[in-house]
C-alpha cells in the first residue's frame, strides 16, 4: 500500500557516507514497515480534524514521563536522559516525580504483588490523557520470573499502550517504543484506557 | 522544638537505636508528640534508588523517627534459582544487583567453581578481574550521578552517564549486550576476548581518568556540596561493624577492610592498588571513598590489560568437558562433544554435594553467595548476602540528628540498590 | 582450625576450605557470645536459613535414585551412585562470621531445628541480625525468641505462608502459547 507521504531515499545522504548503516539508509527501496502502515490506516479511518491534529501534535511532542524506575530497566531509562541517547530531542527530558504532572508512566522493571498497589495508585493519580509503556520483559509479561511474587505482566493492573521487549531493552529500543507512542498519539489513537478499559 | 545540630566530628560510643536497631523511634522527652508529622516517602519517590519506602516522623525539619520498609522488589530469586540448572542459573544473579551485575555473576560463578573444584585458566581470571573493575566503575558512576542529582548537583548525572556509556559499550563488545551479559561461566568465560577490546579499554581508561578529575573539580571543594555532606549521616566504626557494614560505608568510618586486599580472590594479590580509608564517617567521606576507589579501579584495569595482552591465544575456559560446553565447531565432528553439549544444556552438569559461602568485594561491600548442593543438577539452596540490605539497616543510626534535607543525602550515600535488598 | 572452647559445640566440619561449627540450638547465644568476645568474630556476615525437606529423595533433584541406590537404567542418569548425606533435622540456620583480622578468619555456626521449634535471637550480640532474622522468619518461618520486631519484611504484611519452604509452590502462571487453544 502506498503511503501518502514519501519516505526519503537516504542511501545517498551524508549519513550513509558517515557510516550509519541502518536499514532505512542502506535499503533505498524499503517501504513502510507494518507499524507505519497500521498507523496510516487508522489515521485515515479516524479522520482527525485540523484542530485535533494540532492538539495531538502538541501532546506527542511534550510527553512528560514519571520517574517510575523499578529495577534494571531503570538504568537504561536513566541513560536515555543522558547526552548519548538524548530524549530531550523529543521533548521528554522533564521527568516528573509527581504523577499529577506526568503524562507517561514508563514501568521499567519487575513489578511485584506488593508493588502493584502503589503502581496502581500512581497510575490513578495521573491526569488524563495518560499513557503507559511497559518497558522490558518483566513489565510486559513477568519476564524470566514466573513465580509467586512477580506480577505476570503489568497490564494486569494498568492498561498498557506500548510494550518494549528486552532484558533490559537498549536505550535505543526504549526510544523506538517512545517514538511509536508518539506516532500513535499523532495519529489520533486514543490512549489505552479508552480502548481497553481499566481494571478496577 | 529541637534544633538540628550539625556535628562535624564522629561521635563517641554507640548510637544504635534500641530496642530495635533498625528503627529510630520518636523520643517523647525530646519531641512534643502532638507536633510529630508522619510522612511517607513512598516506594515511588524522586530519589532514584528504586522502591524503598521510608516512614519518617518529622518534628518540623528534624527527623525524629524513621523506619524503612522494603520488599517492593522481592522477585523470589532464591526460590527461582532452585528450579533452574547450574548453567541456566547464571542469568539470575546478574539481575539481583542490576548496577554491578558482573560482580554478582562473579560471586555465583566463584561459588560454583569452589564446589566443583574446577581450575580456571589465568586468562579467564584476569579478564574477570578486569571486567569486575570496569563494573565497579559502572556502579560508582551510577551512584555518583544519581546521588549528586538528588542532593542538587544536577549536572553530575550527565557527566557520570557520559562515562557510564563507555562502560556498557565495553560490556557490549565483550559479552554481546550492555547489561546482564552472562559472560562469566563456571570454568571461565563464555567466549574469548574479542579483537578491539584492548584499544577500546585503554581509551576508556584515559577518558575515565579525565572524567574523575572533572567530577573532582565540580564537587570535592564545592562549598554547597561540603555544606550538604560534611558532618551528615555520621556512623562510627564501632557501630559500622556492629551493623555489619562493609565496603565504602565501612571504609568511610575508618575500618580498613577490603576483601580484595585482605582476602584476595581472582588475582587481586598480583595487582597493585591502594584502599582508601577515611575517618569522618559522614556522607562526604563516603563520597571521597567512592572517588578514590574509581581511581584505583582505573589503575587495576590498566594492569590487567598489560597482563592480558601477553596471554594472547591462551584458553579462556577450563577444559573439563563435563562442565564446560564444547566449542561449537566440534559439534559437527565429534560425537562425544555432541553428547556432552546435549547433557549440559538439558540436564545440566552436577555439582558435588556440599555448602559454600563465597564472598567478594562488590562495589557496595561484602557480597556473599551461600550455595548448598545436593549433588544434583540444580542448586538446593542459594542465598545472596546483599550489602545493600545490610546498609539499609544503618539508616536509623545514621539518621540521628538529621534534617529532612539530609535524609536523601544519607540514603543516597549508603548506596543501596533495591534489587539486591529485596532479591 | 579447631574451636574447642565454644559452648554447646556438637561437631566441627571442614570442607571446601571452610569450617562449620555445629552447635546445639539451646546454647546458641552462649556460643555466639563466646565467638564474638573470645575469638574475635565481631562481624556477622550472613544468616542463612535452609530447608531440607525432601533432601535425598527421588524426584527432588531428579536423578539421585532411590534409597536402595542409583537406578542406572533410569533415563537421564549420569551414573552418580551416591545419595547425599542425610541431614539431622529439617531446617538449618547458618551464621557466617568474620573476624576482621589479618589474615581474616571465617567460620560458620550451624544449628538444626525442626518445624515449629524456635531459637534465640542474636540481635543483642550483632545488631545487624535484626533484618536477617526477619527475613528468615518471613521466608522460612523460623521464629526467633527475643527478637524485638519479628514481622514480615519482604512479603506483604498479610501474606500467608513462608515462600522459601520446600512445600511452598513456586507459583506463577502457566505460559500460554499462541498456537494452542
Amino acid at each position: 500500500m502506498a503511503l501518502r507521504r514519501k519516505l526519503p531515499v537516504l542511501s545517498d545522504r551524508p549519513l550513509a557516507r558517515a557510516g550509519l548503516s541502518s536499514e532505512r539508509v542502506l535499503w533505498p527501496t524499503k517501504g513502510p514497515g507494518v507499524f507505519e502502515q497500521e498507523v496510516e490506516r487508522i489515521e485515515d479511518a479516524l479522520g482527525l480534524t485540523t484542530v485535533e491534529k494540532a492538539v495531538a501534535w502538541a501532546q506527542a511532542n511534550s510527553v512528560w514521563p514519571d520517574t517510575f524506575g523499578l529495577a534494571c530497566c531503570a538504568m537504561e531509562m536513566i541513560s536515555i536522559v543522558g547526552s548519548h541517547h538524548d530524549i530531550a530531542r523529543f521533548g521528554m527530558e522533564r521527568f516528573s516525580s509527581s504523577p499529577r504532572q506526568a503524562d507517561l508512566l514508563i514501568v521499567s522493571g519487575r513489578v511485584t504483588h506488593k508493588m502493584a498497589g502503589p503502581l496502581r495508585q500512581v497510575y490513578d493519580q495521573m491526569l488524563e490523557p495518560k499513557w503507559v509503556i511497559a518497558m522490558g520483559a518483566c513489565a510486559s509479561s513477568g519476564g524470566m520470573f514466573n513465580n509467586y511474587t512477580v506480577l505476570q505482566g503489568v497490564d494486569k493492573v494498568v492498561p498498557v499502550d506500548v510494550h518494549v521487549p528486552g532484558c533490559p531493552p537498549r536505550p535505543e529500543a526504549l526510544m523506538e517504543g517512545i517514538i511509536r507512542l508518539h506516532e500513535k498519539i499523532k495519529a489520533g489513537i486514543p490512549p489505552a484506557y479508552a480502548i481497553r478499559g481499566v481494571a478496577e | 522544638m529541637a534544633t538540628v545540630e550539625r556535628r562535624a566530628r564522629i561521635y563517641e560510643g554507640s548510637r544504635i537505636p534500641s530496642p530495635i536497631p533498625t528503627i529510630l523511634q520518636v523520643d517523647p522527652d525530646e519531641h512534643e508528640l502532638e507536633d510529630i508529622l508522619t510522612v511517607n516517602f513512598g516506594p515511588n519517590h524522586p530519589s532514584t534508588h528504586g522502591v524503598l519506602r521510608l516512614i519518617v516522623d518529622l518534628d518540623g525539619e528534624h527527623v525524629a523517627g524513621i523506619a524503612a520498609v522494603i520488599g517492593y522488589l522481592h522477585t523470589g530469586f532464591e526460590k527461582t534459582m532452585e528450579q533452574k540448572t547450574w548453567w541456566k542459573g547464571m542469568t539470575y544473579p546478574e539481575r539481583i544487583d542490576y548496577v554491578s551485575y558482573l560482580n554478582n555473576g562473579l560471586v555465583w560463578v566463584l561459588a560454583v567453581e569452589r564446589l566443583l573444584g574446577i581450575e580456571v585458566p589465568r586468562k579467564a581470571t584476569w579478564m574477570r578481574m578486569c571486567l569486575a573493575e570496569i563494573n565497579r566503575l559502572h556502579s560508582h558512576l551510577i551512584w555518583l550521578g544519581t546521588s549528586a542529582l538528588e542532593i542538587g548537583a544536577i549536572s553530575m548525572l550527565w557527566y557520570a552517564f557520559r562515562e557510564r556509556e563507555k562502560t556498557v559499550e565495553i560490556s557490549e563488545l565483550v559479552g554481546g549486550t550492555r547489561m546482564h551479559t552472562r559472560y562469566f561461566q563456571a570454568g571461565g568465560l563464555a567466549e574469548d576476548i574479542p579483537p578491539g577490546f584492548f584499544p577500546v579499554t585503554r581509551d576508556f581508561c584515559e577518558q575515565m581518568s579525565k572524567g574523575i578529575d572533572d567530577y573532582d573539580t565540580i564537587l570535592t571543594k564545592n562549598k554547597i556540596w561540603l555544606e550538604r555532606t560534611v558532618g551528615v549521616g555520621l556512623l562510627s566504626a564501632e557501630d559500622a561493624i556492629a551493623l555489619g557494614q562493609s565496603g565504602p560505608v565501612a571504609r568511610a568510618s575508618g575500618i580498613d577492610w577490603d576483601l580484595r586486599r585482605n582476602q584476595p580472590y581472582l588475582a587481586y594479590d598480583e595487582v597493585e592498588f591502594s584502599v582508601p580509608v577515611y575517618h569522618g564517617g559522614d556522607v562526604y567521606d563516603r563520597y571521597r571513598v567512592h572517588m578514590d576507589e574509581m581511581r584505583q579501579s582505573v589503575r587495576i584495569i590498566r594492569q590487567c590489560l598489560d597482563r592480558l595482552e601477553q596471554m594472547e591465544g591462551e584458553p579462556w575456559i577450563a577444559d573439563d568437558r563435563k562442565v564446560v560446553l564444547p566449542p561449537r565447531h566440534e559439534l559437527h565432528t565429534s560425537m562425544e562433544s555432541l553428547i556432552h553439549h546435549f547433557k549440559i544444556v538439558t540436564e545440566g552438569y552436577t555439582v558435588p554435594e556440599g555448602e559454600v559461602y563465597e564472598t567478594i568485594e562488590s562495589p557496595r561491600g561484602e557480597l556473599g553467595c551461600y550455595v548448598v548442593s545436593d549433588g544434583g543438577p540444580k542448586p538446593w539452596r542459594v542465598k545472596f548476602r546483599a550489602p545493600s540490605f545490610v546498609a539499609l539497616e544503618a539508616t536509623a543510626t545514621c539518621m540521628t540528628d538529621a534534617a529532612v534535607a539530609d535524609l536523601i543525602a544519607i540514603v543516597g550515600s549508603l548506596d543501596s540498590v533495591m534489587g539486591e535488598v529485596d532479591r | 582450625m579447631a574451636y574447642e572452647g565454644v559452648p554447646g559445640l556438637v561437631a566441627t566440619k571442614e570442607a571446601f576450605g571452610e569450617t562449620t561449627l555445629v552447635v546445639d540450638a539451646a546454647r546458641l547465644v552462649e556460643a555466639c557470645a563466646h565467638l564474638r568476645d573470645e575469638e574475635g568474630f565481631a562481624f556477622l556476615s550472613d544468616l542463612t536459613p535452609a530447608d531440607y525437606l525432601g533432601w535425598g529423595e527421588l524426584g527432588v533433584a531428579g536423578y539421585l535414585g532411590t534409597s536402595a541406590g542409583r537406578d542406572l537404567n533410569a533415563p537421564g542418569s549420569q551414573g552418580r551412585a551416591r545419595l547425599p548425606e542425610p541431614k539431622p533435622k529439617r531446617f538449618s540456620v547458618g551464621y557466617h562470621l568474620l573476624a576482621l583480622t589479618d589474615p581474616p578468619r571465617r567460620v560458620r555456626v550451624q544449628v538444626w531445628l525442626d518445624d515449629g521449634e524456635d531459637i534465640d535471637s542474636v540481635v543483642p550480640i550483632w545488631p545487624t541480625a535484626d533484618w536477617h532474622e526477619r527475613e528468615a522468619w518471613d521466608l522460612m518461618g523460623i521464629r526467633f525468641r527475643g527478637h524485638p520486631n519479628l514481622v514480615r519484611i519482604l512479603m506483604d504484611d498479610d501474606w500467608e505462608g513462608h515462600p522459601l519452604r520446600k512445600d511452598y509452590p513456586v507459583g506463577g502462571e502457566p505460559v500460554r502459547f499462541s498456537g494452542e487453544e
